[in-house]
């Protein structure tokens, strides 16, 4: 007889090769890039419509000395928000209000009225007077934000103004930066941020991959190749073979975005040098790091995989299928916010479960590498879920043999026989 | 138990929901021998393989394959057609021949090998690199059956093979098993048409309703009825008429009737003094399906033509 492995590398490695070369397989490793690719554009989308949105336009009613005032100031200030790298490029904080000069009329306050009455214009208030009596005018529930930056650009134009009639510089000099290698709020900041990061990415692929294995199911359930499996190899084997198929398949789709995503950085980086990669690191170290969420992502996935057989074994069509890995996406979802909300912490009833809890194990684990230097606790844990691993295999594949695995009845999802032959 | 059986059971008993599929079943299939188990659907032939095979445990009695009694020990010696068929529809002919034999430990290199072989050799050289999905329903059946043998068992064991394939198919399939026994291989298979057990088995189990009604030879099962006696005479009265058993009928012109007890010496003297005048005399053993009525009865022989006419097979 084969040993357990060497059963489980025969069905990997066909169920492996079939995945690969299935139209399915095109659609896995395409469906994160594009909607990848469709998330940045709608960000890009929103932040440019938020931008324009967010920048209203204000008419200054005023005498050319009083309007060059005010813009001088609102550049001065906005200036001050834009990073260099911006300022570099010449653009500007969109903070503060767009300001238009308008040449005063007769009767300013019948002007203001019209000009805030002209959709056309779309002015959201209008700034009149001389700079020492400034009025502003608008409706009466005026944006509170919109009000307190024209009350910053008025302040800074009097401020010069008042510095220039005693005849002094406006400007200091600039703060001097003493640079540092991290700051320990900075450091926390960032090592909470990776861990987040790499725990989203593990929830989406392993989800991603339930589709996969649920495919790879339904091809079972038609194929009906599971007896001549059965009577081959332990039943441990399929599953165990199943989930290395796909643990298999979720490296090289992982090596190809990986990939790409290495690439797109690079020439981003050399087209545009804006994109860094943070100093700080986690905890362990990158190289420790992630090893470690390589070992933890497939522990996820073998976990998260076995329960999904275990339970699409027990279904006895395709809609089946999907409604009972229902409660295990439920399960999936709540395992990652409760992974997402131990980040940052390292005690505590809550954490500790999110620790030894074999489903939430894996992701909080990655938070602990990311925030804490101690590794023997990683050891513990992976052992611990390898055994919840086989475990659920083996509680699995006896279930099946069971309940699913006989002739009498169709009940199951590999079920024999078209009318219970015996 | 005997190390020249392939397969020993005994008293296996299995259940599903609490109702009784198998009840004690005891089979003994001699090492080399082509041993066939005959019985209508339902009657316990498939839970029967299955049990054999470890694919499902029995809840009681005791079996041993080529002398292991956990079957999945002798898996790679072991070949088995199930009657689900079961293959990869995308997967190659070649490549499904040499999975199989992976299964059973035979490495893939090896196995594509002797697919290529098997399919050559067999008139299939065609369809090498065709996806199974291609194939009509016979032909995703012989290449099946090429896996079940690719690693060159000591036992192959068939679920009934015949079913679904046309008269040429099943020719063909006859003498791929009369080969692998040739070459010493053990092979049981199960089918509810009695010819091809009558055509292929050494010896035969028939079972009905879960439970072995006859296990032993062909020529046994045969034996178990007298041979028939049919006469036609020029006379139609005369004393000879006494002669004749009780239960001897007259049909289109014929006296049909059993061999009786003490022979046929008595009956010829009395047909001769008597001046029967007889046209015709012949005595003719019975077939298996004479055996398989009289052993498992009328139902059970009526329901395996009528299982034979839903699936349309060719006798």
């Amino acid at each position: 007889m084969m040993s357990v492995f060497e059963a489980a590398w025969v069905i990997a490695r066909r169920d492996f090769v079939a995945t690969v070369y299935s139209r399915s397989f095109i659609l896995f490793l395409i469906i994160p890039l594009a909607l990848f690719a469709v998330m940045i554009a709608a960000s890009l989308w929103v932040d440019d419509a938020q931008a324009n949105a967010s920048q209203p336009k204000v008419a200054v009613v005023a005498d050319s000395a009083t309007s060059a005032a005010l813009i001088a100031a609102r550049r001065r200030l906005a200036d001050a928000l834009t990073p260099v790298s911006e300022r570099r490029d010449g653009r500007q904080s969109r903070s503060f209000p767009i300001l238009e000069t308008i040449a005063p009329a007769e009767n300013v306050s019948v002007q203001a009225q019209r000009l805030l009455a002209d959709e056309a214009s779309g002015y959201s208030a209008v700034l009149s007077g001389p700079l020492d009596r400034i009025t502003l005018t608008g409706p009466s529930r005026i944006d509170e934000s919109l009000g307190q930056r024209l009350g910053l650009i008025v302040e800074d134009a009097r401020r010069v103004a008042a510095l220039e009639a005693v005849a002094r510089a406006p400007d200091a000099a600039p703060v001097e930066r003493v640079i540092t290698a991290q700051a320990a709020g900075n450091l926390q900041m960032i090592r909470r941020g990776i861990a987040r990061s790499v725990m989203g990415l593990i929830f989406g692929i392993t989800v991603l991959l339930a589709t996969l294995l649920l495919s790879n199911l339904a091809e079972e359930k038609t194929s009906k190749v599971i007896e001549i499996l059965a009577a081959s190899v332990p039943l441990d084997a399929v599953f165990l073979g199943k989930l290395i198929a796909m643990l298999g398949i979720s490296f090289v789709g992982l090596a190809l975005w990986g990939g790409m995503a290495g690439l797109a950085y690079f020439f981003i980086q050399a087209a545009q040098d804006f994109m860094t990669l943070p100093q700080a690191g986690p905890a362990v170290g990158w190289p420790v790091f992630v090893a470690l969420v390589l070992l933890y992502y497939g522990a996820n996935y073998m976990l998260s995989g076995a329960l999904f057989i275990g339970i699409g074994g027990q279904a006895s069509n395709i809609r089946e299928i999907q409604t009972l890995a229902m409660p295990v996406q439920i399960l999936q979802v709540g395992v990652f916010f409760l992974a997402v909300t131990v980040v940052g912490s390292t005690s505590g009833t809550l954490t500790w479960f999110a620790y030894i809890f074999p489903f939430s194990s894996p992701m909080a684990m990655i938070a602990m590498a990311s925030e804490s230097e101690t590794l023997w606790p990683h050891l513990l844990a992976l052992v611990w879920q390898a055994i919840w691993v086989v475990l659920i295999i083996r509680i699995s594949s006896r279930l099946f043999r069971r309940t699913v695995l006989k002739s009498a009845s169709s009940s199951g999802f590999f079920s024999f026989g078209r009318r219970g032959k015996a | 138990m005997s190390a020249d059986l392939a397969i020993e059971a005994r008293g296996l008993f299995k259940s599903f929901d609490g109702k009784a599929a198998v009840r004690g079943i005891d089979i003994a299939v001699p090492q080399g021998s082509i041993y066939g188990i005959l019985g209508p659907n339902g009657a316990g032939k498939t839970t029967t393989l299955r049990m054999l095979l470890g694919i499902i445990e029995p809840d009681d009695g005791r079996r041993t394959l080529l002398g292991h009694e956990r079957p999945l020990e002798a898996a790679k010696v072991v070949g088995y057609l199930p009657e689900e068929r079961g293959l990869y529809p995308a997967m190659h002919c070649r490549e499904a021949i040499a999975f199989m034999g992976a299964l059973r430990g035979l490495p893939l290199d090896v196995g594509r090998k002797r697919a290529d072989i098997l399919l050559r050799e067999n008139g299939l050289g065609d369809y090498v690199d065709k996806p199974i999905k291609s194939l009509s329903k016979g032909m995703a059946q012989t290449i099946q059956v090429f896996g079940t043998i690719v690693h060159k068992p000591k036992l192959v064991v068939l679920d009934e093979p015949f079913s679904g394939l046309d008269a040429i198919n099943q020719g063909r399939l006859e003498q791929l098993i009369r080969d692998e026994a040739a070459a010493g291989t053990t092979v049981i298979f199960s089918t509810h048409v009695i010819h091809h057990a009558e055509r292929l088995c050494e010896r035969v189990a028939i079972i009905a309703g879960g439970q072995i009604r006859f296990e032993g030879s062909v020529a046994d099962a045969r034996d178990r009825l007298r041979p028939q006696v049919r006469l036609k005479t020029r006379a139609s009265e005369g004393p000879w008429r006494a002669a004749l058993p009780a239960d001897a009928v007259l049909r289109d012109g014929y006296w049909d009737f059993d061999l009786p007890p003490e022979g046929m010496e008595p009956l010829l003297k009395a047909l001769l003094d008597g001046h029967a005048g007889i046209e015709e005399l012949s005595i003719e053993r019975r077939g298996l399906h004479d055996a398989f009525v009289a052993i498992a009865g009328e139902d059970a022989a009526r329901q395996m033509g009528e299982d034979r006419a839903e699936l349309g097979e060719a006798a």
